[in-house]
């Protein structure tokens, strides 16, 4: 029993781990209606930064989120300004996909050129201290993300729905040109939606950098679940994420301990299939993505 | 008119084939960028040393050494660049690759093309064991990593920690590409050999995120030995992961990459990788009657790069480079059939190379010298110490 909870409570701290990674995601696909590939590396970026920080000044990890957040807001809106709006015109919007993955790639061998190719550790300061909750243990760290995780949600909701830019972002999610026909300026809250995406990968950057040693790729092993993730959930839905990652990181850890490691990405993503097989538009694709929101 | 241009045709023949102050180009391919690129690059610097150190004595048959280097980011990069290197650069030799994926795609196009490949670092069964003609491998294998590991583990760990070896539960995991699967297998197929007990065999993706589910399945089966192959993130996660559920095996032995880098021990803590096992390629604190050659490479790679070895790979594949770089000097030339015959005839005894083991291509070409060592951390450093001759401290039991 106490075993079956155990792996019960890691696999929640796994789908608030892929939650707060998503949550950006699935904002910038919501809004500006593009895949973002590039998500990864952007999670990469701010954790080296978070890294920099931690290690050069001594500050506890979670200070720099003051530094890591606005530089990752900034970096999501200049790719928006810079790479993303002057593909907006294209006849195929697969053009923006390539735009991000080429972004990707670049950033990675970016990163192996200023930071080389070695592990970059970030001081934990406790945060993978093992605290026994009853009969099982959860790392403080993870608790922290699980509950960042949740604020974020209800914090976004909050501020899309009751904000005037909140309103016009949901306004351009819904339909592009009526927006503009409202006197939206469509530009600036695509830049404005980018960076806010970027900013929520900057904050689960601040918090997985303590937990995971940082590397040039360390976005890979993040982004694939995120997409996941991002699916099941329903496109562009931030609770859909939230709850479509708490789904994968259950069912990661159940199918891990009782059918065992080499197969649990089998089941899955088998598991992912038949949800969407069910359900196309994802667990909360209908009622509550961003486009429908009212 | 005609006979002018043949003519100039043949005499700038001559002048490109004519031997003095030319240049012999190899080809050096490793992972330098992307996801291999901190042990591909290692690997890399040992070559590079070891042809430094070929030139600085006069080259081989008179001729400088010119590298020409070549990434194998990917599977089909490898082979892109082996072929670039062999048509366009005109290559005579291919040295490489660190990855065991890159190196059995790469091979299959030098194996056309007729030009020799020398492995100095892959690991796995099949960049041998495919019958090619022209591929050699200086290394030892992932059946020399399984064999050596089981071995430690009966014949200095189990009585060390005061057990007979078939009473310990054995747990094998490792990461699911070629590499870990190979070196599981002979692991699996060496404990049973010996009469050992293995009671878990699990595989797991290299990129995860959490191995938390496999951690408490250990402890659930009451392994007392883990034994696991991997890469470093998941080295670094499978450590803190048991040392945070509270699972203490008797004994865990790592194999591979991650296991015997320093920044995996700086990432878990040194007090939680204390007494962990290690087995692998040669690494620095080894007992240098063992590895002579090994105190000059050391400062070689200092002198060059600004900092010690990062692992022992670059090691690995400085010695299978020397080897191989000395025998061409005493070979024919470096048309491949005469490469070939000059590095069948190769035979380093044991005990005179700066790895430890010798060289001498056996079956399928492959160094049947070769030979990895039993590594523990000690007081945040790795130690040899196993096999004995070669150890510089003893094992310690029971943390």
């Amino acid at each position: 029993m106490t075993t079956f909870l155990q792996v019960l409570l890691n696999g929640l701290m796994l789908g608030g781990l892929f939650a707060i990674v998503a949550i950006g995601l699935t904002l910038i696909f919501g809004i500006v209606k593009v895949v973002n590939f590039a998500h990864g590396e952007f999670l990469m970026a701010g954790m080296f930064v978070t890294w920099l920080i931690t290690t050069r000044l001594g500050l506890h990890p979670y200070a720099s989120v003051i530094i890591v957040v606005p530089m990752m807001f900034l970096l999501g809106a200049l790719t928006q300004r810079l790479l993303i709006q002057p593909l907006m015109s294209a006849e195929d919007d697969h053009v923006q996909i390539f735009a991000t993955v080429g972004l990707s790639t670049a950033m990675i061998n970016l990163a192996l050129l200023i930071f080389g190719a070695d592990i970059a550790n970030t001081p934990n300061f406790g945060l993978r201290t093992p605290i026994e909750i009853g009969p099982v243990r959860v790392l403080t760290g993870q608790l922290y993300i699980f509950i960042a995780a949740i604020i974020l949600v209800i914090a976004l909701q909050l501020f899309l729905k009751n904000s005037q830019t909140g309103r016009a972002i949901r306004a351009v999610a819904q339909h592009r040109v009526a927006a503009e026909l409202m006197g939206v300026n469509v530009p600036r809250i695509y830049i404005l939606s980018f960076g806010l995406g970027a900013a929520c990968v900057g904050l689960a950057a601040v918090l997985i950098a303590p937990l995971y040693p940082t590397s040039s790729n360390i976005g890979t092993y993040f982004v694939l679940t995120a997409f996941v993730v991002v699916v099941l959930g329903g496109l562009g839905s931030i609770p859909g994420a939230f709850f479509g990652a708490l789904v994968i990181g259950l069912v990661d850890s159940l199918s891990g301990f009782y059918i065992g490691s080499d197969l649990r990405e089998a089941v899955v993503f088998g598991i992912f299939l038949l949800i969407l097989i069910l359900k196309p538009s994802g667990l909360f694709g209908k009622r509550m993505t961003l486009s429908h929101l009212s | 008119m005609k006979l002018t241009k043949f003519l100039m045709g043949a005499a700038m023949g001559l002048a490109l084939a004519s031997p003095a102050f030319a240049d012999v180009k190899f080809g050096s391919l490793y992972p330098i960028s992307g996801p291999l690129a901190l042990l591909g690059e290692e690997s890399a610097r040992g070559l590079e040393l070891a042809v430094d150190e070929v030139n600085a004595a006069g080259g081989i048959k008179g001729e400088k050494i010119v590298l020409e280097r070549g990434d194998a980011v990917d599977n089909n990069q490898a082979t892109g660049e082996a072929r670039r290197l062999i048509s366009l650069v005109g290559v005579k030799a291919i040295f490489g690759t660190y990855s065991s994926a890159r190196v059995i795609a790469a091979s299959q196009v030098s194996e056309l093309a007729g030009v020799p490949y020398f492995e100095l670092g892959a690991v796995a069964d099949e960049v041998t064991g495919r019958g090619l003609t022209y591929l050699f491998r200086t290394n030892p294998t992932a059946a020399n990593m399984g064999k050596d590991s089981i071995e430690m583990l009966a014949n200095a760990i189990a009585p060390g920690l005061g057990k007979d070896p078939k009473d310990l539960k054995i747990g094998i995991i490792y990461e699911d590409s070629s590499y870990g699967t190979s070196v599981a297998g002979h692991q699996d197929a060496n404990a049973k050999a010996n009469g050992l007990n293995v009671v878990l065999k699990s595989g797991y993706p290299a990129n995860t995120v959490d191995m938390s589910s496999l951690v408490l399945e250990l402890r659930e089966k009451g392994v007392d030995v883990v034994l696991q192959t991997s890469y470093q993130n998941d080295s670094v996660l499978f450590l803190q992961q048991s040392n945070e559920a509270g699972y203490k095996p008797l004994a865990i032995i790592g194999g591979g990459g991650g296991y015997s880098m320093q920044p995996t021990a700086d990432a878990v803590g040194h007090d939680v990788i204390e007494g962990v096992y290690d087995v692998d390629f040669t690494q620095f604190e080894v007992n240098h009657d063992a590895t002579p050659g090994l105190d000059k490479f050391v400062e070689a790679y200092k002198a060059k790069y600004g900092t010690d070895p990062r692992s022992g790979h670059s090691l690995n594949n400085y010695v299978g480079a020397k080897v191989v770089l000395e025998a061409l000097n005493a070979g024919e030339g470096f048309e491949p059939d005469q490469i070939v015959a000059a590095v069948k005839a190769i035979d380093v005894a044991d005990g005179t190379t700066a790895a430890g083991y010798g060289v001498k291509f056996g079956e399928n070409n492959q160094n049947e010298r070769a030979s990895m060592m039993g590594m523990q951390w000690q007081d945040g450093k790795l130690v040899t110490v196993y096999p004995e001759s070669a150890a510089v401290t003893d094992m310690r039991f029971g943390k």
